[in-house]
C-alpha cells in the first residue's frame, strides 16, 4: 500500500511542486471567477435558469458549512443540532417580512435581527453545555435541534405548525420609496431581489464575505487559541486562553452565521416548513465539512458544493436512473462518513494542523495522552453534583 | 505550501463542476431536441410538466400520479385545434417531497417551456413550488394535494382535482354529531394533513355544541399509553383520528386493549387503508371503525370502472392512490387548452376559471375565489355537501361503503 | 383525575420504561468499556425486531397452531432476532470502531453516525419501507385484569425479561472471567494487554452481547405493538441513551433506573395534572437542597489538604454552600480568592440556581393546577430530560460507574 502510495507521490511531485509555485491567492481568485461568472452562462443561455437555484442553494450549504467548521473543525466542538440556529434565521425572516403579522422590515434589519436572535439562541446553549466533553456536547446540540423543530411544529399560533410560513416577501436592498424614485434605471430593478440570479449574486456576496472574515480570524489571535483548545485543551488553558470564553465565542459565531444562511435562505425559498429542519440536514452539514476537511475552508467549501450540487449533476445526467440513485443518496452520505473519518479523516482538502496530527505522529499514542489529561482535567470540573 | 495546494486543487474542482455541469446540460439539450425532431413530424408539440416525488417517503403515491398521467397522455395526448395537430410530451421531474428541492424542480418546469403542470404530490413541496408557477404564470393542477391552506394566497395558477381536506373535516363532524357523540375526542398526528383536518372538525364539532379534547401523536410513535389514559378519563363517545393508518391502528389497539372498545372509531381517508386492519391487531379490533374519503367512492366516479381496467392493463396492477384525480388534471389541462384555443399559458389559465370538466371522479370546475373552506383553484363538484361525503365501515377484512 | 387514571398513567409509563431499558443496557455496556456512544445501536434494535417480524411471518404463525409448535416458532424468531443483530454488532465494530479506537472522542462518534446511516438505509433497501406488521396473535393482545385495571401479558414478559436481563448481566460483568476482562479493559486497555487479555476480544464480545440485548428488545418490541417502522431505531435508541445517561451511563442498574423514570415523566408529563405532578418537583427540591445542604458540602470538606484543616476554613466552605447566594457570590467576587473556595462557590452558584428554578417550577405548577400539558409536547419531553441531565448532571443519578461500581 505505502509503496504504491509512495511511487505515485515521487512521479506526481514535480507536477505538485510547480502547482506549488503559483502564487496563493490565484486559487482563489480562479474559484470566485468561476463562482462569479456562473450565472451569465445562464445568461447566454449555456445552463438552464435550475441551475441558478442549485446554485444559490449550493451556496447557502457553503455558508452553514463554512459556520459548522467553526466550532466542528476549529475549536473540534461536534455540533448536530446546526440545523436549528438555521431555523432560527429562517423564522425570524419569515415572521419579520410576510403577511403572517403584515410586517415588511427593512432587509439589513430583518438580517441582522436574525442573524442575532440565532446568536443569542447559541450564546444560551453553549452557556450550560460548553463544560461538556465532546460526546456529550454532540448529543446535546441534537436534543437541542429537535426541541427546536418540535417546538415550531407545536407553536402553531405563531409559526402555522407544519403547515409552514408562505408568501416571504423578496428583499429590497432600498426602501420603497427610493427604489419608486430611481424610475426605470437599468440597475434599478436589481434592487428587489426576486430573480434566481440576483439571489445569487446577493448570497454569493454574503458568502465571500463570511469566508474573508473567517479565513482573517483564522489566523488571527482568536483562531490560533480554537485550534489550540482543539488540539490540548489543557495545554492551551495553561498558556493563558480562557477556553471557556474562546469556546463561547466559536459557538455564537458560527450560530451566527447559520442565521444569516438561514434568513437568506426564507427570503430565497419564499416559503418555509418544518420539514426544511430536520436532523437529517444537520448530518448532511457535517457530512460537508467531515468530507472537505475539517478546519480548512477551501475544503468545506468544497465539500459543501460537491455533496449539493453533485447529486443534482449526476440526477440530470443519469436521467432515468435518478430515481435508482436517490435511493442510495442518503447510504452515499453515510459511506462517506466512515470511509473519510477511517481513511482520511483530514479531508480532501485537509488543514495543515489536522494534517501534521493525523499522519506524522502516531495518533495513538497523541491521543491517549490527551485523554490522560482530559478526564484528570474533567473529574475536576464535573464534580459530584 | 500547503495553502497553494489548497487553493490549487479548489479550483481545479471548481473548473471540474462548472465543466461538467456544462457537458450534462449541453448534452441533455441535445438529446431533447433531437427526440423531439423525431416524435413531432407535422404535429405540433407542446410540453407539459409532471412534478411528483418518486423518492422521499411516498413512493408510492408518487407512481400512482405517475401512473395516471401517463394513462392520460395516452388518451388525451394528440389533440386537433384550430385545424392543427398537437403532440404532448411529459415532462417528468422528482422533487423528492422537499420544500428546497421542490424549488429546483419547479424552476426546471419553467426551464422546460412547459405550458402547465400537474403535481405536486405533496402539500410541503408543493407550497415552494406555487410562488414560482405564480410568477412565471404557468398553470398548475394538483391531483393529490389535499391540505386545506394549500392556495392561501389565492393565486390564479393553482388548481386542483382532489377535495380539500376542508370537506372531510366538516363530514367527520357531521357524522359523530349524527351518531349522537356528546363528547368527542379529536386526535391528529402534528402533520400538516391531519392538523389541517383536526382544526375543520373541531369547529364545526363546537359550533354544534359538542364537548371535545384534542389529543396528539407523532408520526411513527409506538406508546399511546399516555394518550389512552387521557382519553379514557375523558370518556368520551367518540374518537376522531386525521392522522394516518400505523398510528390510526395502534391508537384502537391499544384503546380496545384499555376497555375502551366501545368508543366509536372514525378518520379521514388517512385511515382509510386495508392495513388498518392488521395494525389495528385483526379483524375483531378493527370491526366497526369509521372511516369518511376525500372523494366519491370509487363504485360512484362514472367513469372508475373504465379507467381501472386500462390501468391495470397497462401497468398490471390496481389503481394506486389519486391516480384517477391525476388523470382528471391532465385532462382538465388539455380540455382548458382546446377551450382557450391557444397554447399560451396566460390563455389556458383564463379558461380553467370557466372550465367545466367531465372526468372519471365526475362532473366539476374550479372555484374562483376563496369562500369559507374553500379555496381559489378548489374542485367544485355539483351537489357536494359534508352529509354525502362517502362513508366507509370496516365489515370483516376492508372497508365497505355505508349506505 | 381518579386514582384509576393515575395506575392506569403508571402502568403504561412502566411498560414503555421497560423496554427503553432493554435498549439502554446494550448502550450502556459498549459505553462501560469504550467510552464510547454507540449510536448505531438504534439501528441493530431495529434489524433485530425486523428479523424476528419476519421469521414468524415467514413461518406461518396463527392462532391455530397448537402451543407447542407455536412455542417453538417464536423460540426460533428468538434465536434469529438474536443471531442477526449479533452478525450485524460485531462487524460494525471491526469495520467502522475498531481502526479509530483511541482516536479523539468525536472521530468515533461521526463514524457511529455514518454507521447508522447506512444501515438505515440498508434496512429500506433489504425490507422495503413500509412497516413490518406482525401476523395478530392472541397471546400477544392476552390480559388479565388486577383490581379492575388490566394489564397485558407481554407487558409482565417484557418487564421480567428486562429484570432477569439485568441480574444476568451484572453476574456477567462482576462474576465471570469474560466479565474481568470487561472491567480490566475498561479502566485501562494497555495495561489489560499487558496482563494478557485479549482486548480485541473482549471488546467484540461486548458489541456481541450488547448487539444481542438489542435484538430481544427488537422481538419484544414488535411483538408488543405489532408493527415495527425502518426508523424507528433513531428514536428508540436516543431515548434508550437518555435512559442510560440519567441513570449513570456505563451503570447497569442505573440504565433500568433511568429507563423507568424516563418512561414515566413521558407518560406522567402529559397525562397528568400540573398540580399533582407538582409535587414530584417538590419532592425534587427536597433532594436538591439536601444535596446543597449536607452532601456536597460534606463532601467538599475531604478536599481541604491538612495543613489548612481548620474550623474557620471548614465554615467558610461550608457557608459558600449553605449561605448561597450571599456567600457564593461575595467569595466569587472578592479580588484574590483561595482556588478551592472559588470553585465550590461557582459550583454553589450553580445549585441554587437549579433549586431556584426547582422551587419556581412547583411554585407555578400549583398555581396552575388544573392544567395538563398538551400530548403535542410528549415528543419534546425525552429531549427536554436528556439536554437537562447532560448540563446539570452528566453523571446521571446513580453515578457514572463501570469501572468502580460493577
Amino acid at each position: 500500500m505505502t509503496a504504491i502510495t509512495g511511487r505515485i507521490r515521487s512521479v506526481t511531485a514535480p507536477v505538485r511542486a510547480a502547482f506549488a509555485r503559483v502564487p496563493r491567492g490565484v486559487y482563489s481568485a480562479l474559484g470566485l471567477a468561476a463562482a462569479a461568472i456562473f450565472p451569465l452562462l445562464n445568461v447566454w443561455g449555456v445552463v438552464e435558469t435550475a441551475w441558478l437555484r442549485v446554485g444559490v442553494l449550493s451556496l447557502l450549504f457553503v455558508m452553514l458549512s463554512l459556520g459548522l467548521n467553526i466550532v466542528m473543525g476549529e475549536t473540534g466542538l461536534l455540533n448536530l443540532g446546526y440545523i436549528a440556529f438555521f431555523a432560527f434565521g429562517a423564522y425570524t425572516t419569515a415572521l419579520l417580512s410576510s403577511p403572517k403579522f403584515e410586517l415588511r422590515w427593512p432587509f439589513l434589519a430583518v438580517v441582522a435581527l436574525s442573524t442575532v436572535i440565532a446568536m443569542i439562541a447559541g450564546f444560551v446553549i453553549g452557556l450550560p453545555t460548553l463544560r461538556l466533553r465532546g460526546d456529550y456536547l454532540a448529543i446535546v446540540t441534537l436534543a437541542f435541534g429537535e426541541i427546536v423543530r418540535l417546538t415550531i411544529i407545536n407553536l402553531q399560533d405563531f409559526t402555522n405548525g407544519p403547515n409552514g410560513i408562505t408568501g416571504i416577501y423578496p428583499p429590497r436592498l432600498a426602501s420603497e420609496g427610493a427604489i419608486a424614485s430611481l424610475g426605470d434605471a437599468a440597475w434599478a430593478k436589481w434592487l428587489t431581489v426576486d430573480k434566481p440570479i440576483e439571489y445569487y449574486y446577493l448570497v454569493l456576496v454574503c458568502v465571500v464575505v463570511v469566508a474573508i472574515l473567517l479565513s482573517n480570524l483564522k489566523n488571527s489571535r482568536v483562531g490560533r487559541a480554537w485550534n489550540a483548545l482543539r488540539e490540548d485543551e489543557l495545554a492551551a488553558v495553561s498558556t493563558g486562553i480562557t477556553a471557556a470564553r474562546a469556546k463561547m465565542l466559536s459557538v455564537v459565531l458560527s450560530a451566527g452565521i447559520a442565521g444569516f444562511a438561514g434568513a437568506l435562505y426564507a427570503y430565497y425559498s419564499n416559503v418555509i416548513s418544518p420539514e426544511s429542519f430536520l436532523f437529517m440536514q444537520s448530518v448532511i452539514v457535517v457530512c460537508m465539512v467531515v468530507l472537505g476537511g475539517m478546519g480548512s475552508i477551501p475544503g468545506v467549501i468544497l465539500g459543501a458544493i460537491v455533496l449539493q450540487a453533485l447529486p443534482q449533476m449526476i440526477r440530470e445526467a443519469a436521467g432515468a436512473a435518478r430515481s435508482e440513485f436517490e435511493v442510495y443518496r442518503m447510504l452515499i452520505f453515510g459511506v462517506i462518513i466512515v470511509v473519510m473519518v477511517i481513511f482520511r479523516p483530514e479531508g480532501l482538502l485537509p488543514d495543515k494542523l489536522w494534517r501534521s496530527e493525523s499522519h506524522e505522529v502516531d495518533p495513538r499514542e497523541l491521543e491517549k495522552t490527551r485523554q490522560s489529561l482530559f478526564d484528570l482535567e474533567e473529574g475536576e470540573k464535573d464534580l459530584e453534583v | 505550501m500547503l495553502h497553494e495546494r489548497t487553493r490549487k486543487v479548489l479550483a481545479l474542482a471548481l473548473a471540474v463542476v462548472l465543466v461538467f455541469g456544462l457537458f450534462t446540460i449541453s448534452g441533455c439539450k441535445t438529446d431533447d431536441g433531437g427526440e423531439g425532431g423525431d416524435a413531432t413530424g407535422e404535429a405540433e408539440t407542446i410540453k407539459i410538466g409532471v412534478q411528483t416525488a418518486l423518492t422521499g417517503p411516498l413512493p408510492d403515491y408518487g407512481a400512482a400520479a405517475k401512473n395516471g398521467v401517463e394513462l392520460a397522455l395516452e388518451d388525451f395526448g394528440t389533440f386537433e385545434m384550430d385545424g392543427k395537430t398537437y403532440q404532448v410530451e411529459i415532462v417528468v421531474l422528482d422533487d423528492k417531497a422537499e420544500p428546497a428541492e421542490s424549488g429546483i424542480v419547479a424552476q426546471s418546469m419553467v426551464d422546460e417551456g412547459v405550458v402547465g403542470v400537474i403535481g405536486s404530490l405533496t402539500t410541503g413541496a408543493t407550497l415552494s413550488a406555487i410562488p414560482i408557477y405564480a410568477e412565471y404564470r404557468i398553470p398548475q393542477i394538483s391531483g393529490s394535494v389535499t391540505g386545506p391552506k394549500a392556495n392561501a394566497d389565492s393565486v390564479d395558477t393553482f388548481y386542483r382535482t382532489c377535495w380539500s381536506d376542508a370537506i372531510q373535516g366538516e363530514a367527520l363532524a357531521a357524522w359523530a354529531i349524527e351518531l349522537g357523540a356528546k363528547k368527542v375526542v379529536l386526535m391528529d398526528d402534528n402533520g400538516a394533513y391531519a392538523v389541517g383536518l383536526a382544526d375543520v372538525a373541531e369547529a364545526a364539532l363546537e359550533e354544534g355544541g359538542v364537548e371535545t379534547l384534542r389529543q396528539n401523536c407523532q408520526s411513527g410513535d409506538k406508546d399511546l399509553s399516555a394518550q389512552v389514559a387521557n382519553v379514557k378519563e375523558f370518556a368520551p363517545d367518540a374518537l376522531i383520528f386525521t392522522g394516518y393508518h400505523p398510528e390510526a391502528g395502534l391508537m384502537r389497539k391499544q384503546m380496545i386493549e384499555a376497555g375502551l372498545g366501545d368508543v366509536i372509531f372514525m378518520g379521514g381517508d388517512g385511515i382509510k387503508s386495508a392495513e388498518f386492519v392488521a395494525e389495528a391487531g385483526g379483524t375483531a379490533n378493527a370491526a366497526g371503525c369509521y372511516a369518511t374519503f376525500g372523494g366519491f367512492p370509487e363504485d360512484q366516479q362514472p367513469g372508475y370502472e373504465a379507467f381501472a381496467e386500462k390501468y391495470k392493463a397497462k401497468f398490471g396492477e390496481d389503481v394506486g392512490p389519486y391516480a384517477q384525480n391525476n388523470y382528471d388534471a391532465f385532462g382538465a389541462l388539455i380540455a382548458a387548452i382546446k377551450a382557450a384555443g391557444s397554447t399560451e399559458t396566460e390563455d389556458i389559465i383564463a379558461a380553467l376559471q370557466d372550465l367545466e370538466y367531465e372526468g372519471v371522479t365526475g362532473t366539476f370546475s374550479f372555484a374562483s375565489e376563496t369562500e369559507g373552506a374553500v379555496q381559489r383553484g378548489d374542485i367544485v363538484v355539483a351537489g357536494l355537501t359534508p352529509a354525502n361525503v362517502p362513508r366507509y365501515v370496516i365489515e370483516g377484512e376492508d372497508w365497505v361503503a355505508v349506505e | 383525575m381518579s386514582l384509576d387514571h393515575i395506575v392506569t398513567v403508571t402502568v403504561g409509563g412502566l411498560t414503555v420504561g421497560m423496554i427503553y431499558a432493554l435498549i439502554a443496557l446494550g448502550y450502556t455496556m459498549v459505553y462501560g468499556v469504550l467510552k464510547f456512544i454507540n449510536f448505531a445501536h438504534g439501528e441493530v434494535f431495529t434489524i433485530g425486531g425486523y428479523t424476528a417480524a419476519f421469521t414468524l411471518l415467514a413461518l406461518g404463525v396463527n392462532d391455530a397452531m397448537s402451543p407447542i409448535v407455536m412455542a417453538g416458532c417464536i423460540l426460533l424468531a428468538l434465536l434469529a432476532a438474536v443471531i442477526a443483530p449479533m452478525t450485524v454488532g460485531f462487524l460494525i465494530e471491526r469495520i467502522a470502531y475498531r481502526p479509530l479506537r483511541g482516536r479523539s472522542r468525536i472521530i468515533p462518534l461521526l463514524s457511529a453516525i455514518g454507521v447508522s446511516i447506512v444501515m438505515q438505509q440498508l434496512i429500506i433497501l433489504v425490507f422495503g419501507p413500509t412497516p413490518v406488521s406482525m401476523p395478530a396473535l392472541a397471546l400477544g393482545s392476552a390480559s388479565f385484569s388486577l383490581g379492575g385495571i388490566r394489564i397485558r401479558v407481554l407487558a409482565v414478559v417484557i418487564i421480567v425479561v428486562s429484570a432477569l436481563l439485568m441480574i444476568g448481566l451484572t453476574y456477567l460483568v462482576r462474576s465471570t472471567r469474560i466479565g474481568k476482562a470487561m472491567r480490566a479493559t475498561s479502566q485501562d486497555m494497555e495495561a489489560a494487554e499487558m496482563m494478557g487479555i485479549d482486548t480485541n476480544k473482549t471488546i467484540a464480545f461486548t458489541f456481541i452481547v450488547g448487539s444481542a440485548l438489542a435484538g430481544i428488545g427488537g422481538l419484544l418490541v414488535v411483538m408488543y405493538y405489532g408493527s415495527l417502522k425502518y426508523d424507528a431505531g433513531f428514536l428508540y435508541g436516543l431515548k434508550a441513551f437518555t435512559s442510560a445517561v440519567l441513570g449513570g451511563i456505563g451503570n447497569i442498574p442505573g440504565a433500568v433506573v433511568g429507563a423507568l423514570v424516563l418512561g414515566m415523566t413521558e407518560t406522567y408529563g402529559v397525562s397528568l395534572d400540573l398540580g399533582f405532578l407538582a409535587w414530584f418537583v417538590l419532592a425534587g427540591l427536597v433532594l436538591g437542597l439536601y444535596i446543597q445542604m449536607v452532601r456536597v458540602p460534606g463532601r467538599r470538606l475531604q478536599h481541604i489538604a491538612e495543613d489548612r484543616r481548620t474550623p474557620e476554613y471548614e465554615k467558610s466552605v461550608k457557608n459558600v454552600y449553605r449561605l448561597a447566594p450571599y456567600f457564593a457570590v461575595k467569595t466569587l467576587l472578592a479580588e484574590r480568592t483561595d482556588a478551592l473556595l472559588s470553585v465550590s462557590a461557582e459550583h454553589a452558584v450553580r445549585l441554587m440556581c437549579g433549586n431556584a428554578f426547582l422551587a419556581a417550577s412547583a411554585a407555578a405548577m400549583f398555581v396552575f393546577g388544573d392544567v395538563r400539558i398538551d400530548t403535542r409536547w410528549q415528543p419534546v419531553i425525552a429531549f427536554v430530560v436528556l439536554m437537562v441531565i447532560l448540563m446539570f448532571r452528566p453523571s446521571g443519578i446513580l453515578g457514572e460507574a463501570i469501572t468502580e461500581k460493577v
